[in-house]
Formats: C-alpha cells, structure tokens, sequence
C-alpha cells in the first residue's frame, strides 16, 4: 500500500476514534434550527419549514440509532458514513475498470 | 450550512439542480477520468475525512455551532472537479442517512460546501503555494468563508421574495442583514481557522510522506 494511503488511513482512524467529541455540543448549526425555535422567536413556524419535516425519514437520524445511548450510535453512524463513502468510490472505480477491460 | 428541506423556496430549488446538474455531470466525468485504482484509496479516504470532520461540531457564542468540511484539502490533493464531486457524494449521504441537510436542498448545500469551497481553495492554493508554507490553512480559511457567504447569501433572499401577502416569510425567514453577519462572525472567527489549520496539517502530514516514498 503506498505510504500516503497509510498515512492518511492512520488519520482517519485517530479521527474516527476522536469522533464522540463532536457530541460535546448539542446546540444547533446557525440556520438549523428545529421548529420551536422558529415558535419561540417568531411566534410561528414558516409554512415551507413547517411542511418540509414530515417526509424525511432518514435511518440514522441526526447521527444517532434509536436505542442506544449518543456515543454508541455517533461511532455507527461515523463507521456506516465513512463505509458507505468507500463504497461509492469502490463501485465508481469497478464501472471503470470494467470499461478499460472492454476496451 | 447544511440547509434543511423546506428552508427555500421552490424556485430557489429548480433553478439550484438546473445549475448543479450540468456541473455535476461535468465533474464526474473530470472525477472518473483522474480515478483509478492509485488515487481511488487516498481519494476515498480522504472523502470519509470529510464526512467525519463534519461531524466535529464546535459551539461558537450565541448559541449555536459549526464544524469544518475538508472540502479544501481535497481540493488542494486532487483538482476542484474531483473535490466538488467527493464533498457531493458526502453530502448525499449525510443528506440520505443521516437528515442532515436536506434532500431538495443538496443542489444549494453541494454548490456551497462543495463546488464554491473546491474552487476558491484550489485557486487561492495554486497562487500562494510557492509563495508561503501556510498556503493550505490559507486556502482552507478562505474557501469556508466564501462558501458561508455563499449560503448566507442564498438563505438571506428567501424572505425578501419568499412571503405571505401580510408579510410572513414563507421559508427561511430571517434576511441578509441577519443572517450574513451571522454566518461571517462565525466562520470568520472559528469555523475558518479549523478548517484552516485541519487543511494544513493533514496535507503537510501527507505530502511529507509523498516526498519520502519518492525517494
């Protein structure tokens, strides 16, 4: 394996490792805002934020698994992120070098 | 700046995937050309990278918080196409999996995040990179910002079109005199130096190593 491929696997494992800090935190990105906070300061929720909520349904909502405890479900979520970006990128390489085969 | 669904208007939606479609077409065309089976492991990893420094989240005064994106590592690595594209692909997933940005919204999130960062962080690299050894923490500094400017600014017109005959907005109600001072502060302040000094310090790390495994 070439050596920056290691060195950058190494950081990837020490920032993976170190991902739980990110939960030291819980308040909201600038602009991200669940709808009370919308109901606490302008006394209502926008029409177009209030109907946009209810057809997400995302698996592992705001990086955590229903059941387990924060950090549990942040590493999961970290882990199936980082696997799911490696799978693009394996499966965009396969389409490729299936192309140069025919060729 | 992940912006949720629901947070712009409609039009704002379309006309945002009729400029992204072509450039996402064009890049990942770019992205397969430069990808193989040398560059795929680092470009991978580096993109897991910047799904996983997005979720550092930072408080920042006033009640809110924020993180770093890597976008402009992988810009300065591997050229803005590959980078915008890779930073598309996290912020799908993110958007996907984990409702984090929205759906509707990913055209927006990929043009700021992705598209707008990777080229100011390439160019602001490729001009200082001889110049000074923080060439990488410039261009991570830089690029955040001009992308948190970006958002602002796209946030900011929502209610300034966007309302209800008695003037409620109907999507992201606060204009740009609040949300770009907002978005500045903060990424001016904090969220610019992490990304910054996360930029320097992994492409440092790497291309020393480059370097030794020449030789």
């Amino acid at each position: 394996m070439n050596k920056n491929v290691k060195r950058a696997l190494i950081i990837l494992g020490f920032v993976l490792l170190l991902v739980p800090l990110g939960l030291l935190t819980d308040a909201p990105a600038w602009g991200e805002w669940d709808n009370d906070f919308y109901q606490k300061t302008l006394g209502f929720v926008p029409k177009g934020i209030a109907q946009a909520k209810e057809f997400i349904h995302p698996l592992l909502p705001d990086y955590s698994l229903p059941g387990t405890n924060d950090v549990v479900g942040y590493y999961i979520s970290a882990i199936i992120g980082s696997v799911l970006i490696f799978g693009i990128f394996y499966l965009i390489g396969k389409t490729i070098a299936k192309k140069h085969d025919n060729n | 700046m992940h912006i949720p669904d629901g947070y712009l208007s409609p039009a704002t939606v379309a006309v945002s995937y009729a400029v992204m479609v072509p450039l996402w077409a064009y890049g990942f065309k770019k992205l397969k050309e430069k990808l193989d089976e040398k560059t795929l492991p680092l470009l991978g990893t580096l993109s897991a990278l910047s799904f996983l420094i997005m979720m550092f989240n930072v408080p920042v005064p006033g009640g809110t918080s924020g993180h770093a994106i890597g976008t402009s590592l992988l810009s300065i690595m591997f050229g803005p196409w590959v980078a915008f594209i890779s930073v598309s692909f996290v912020l799908l997933i993110q958007a996907v999996v984990f409702g984090d940005g929205g759906i509707s919204t990913w055209a927006v999130n990929s043009f700021d995040m992705a598209f707008v960062a990777a080229f100011v962080a390439y160019y602001v690299f490729k001009s200082l990179k001889d110049k000074t050894r923080f060439a990488p923490f410039i261009a991570g500094y830089i690029s955040i910002n001009i992308a948190a400017l970006s958002d602002s600014l796209i946030l900011g017109i929502q209610p300034l079109f966007w309302h209800t005959a008695d003037g409620h907005p109907l999507y992201f109600p606060f204009g740009l005199s609040v949300a770009i001072p907002a978005m500045m502060a903060a990424h001016l302040g904090v969220f610019g130096v992490i990304e910054g000094v996360f930029t320097q310090i992994v492409y440092s790390f790497l291309k020393k190593r480059a370097k030794e495994a020449k030789i």
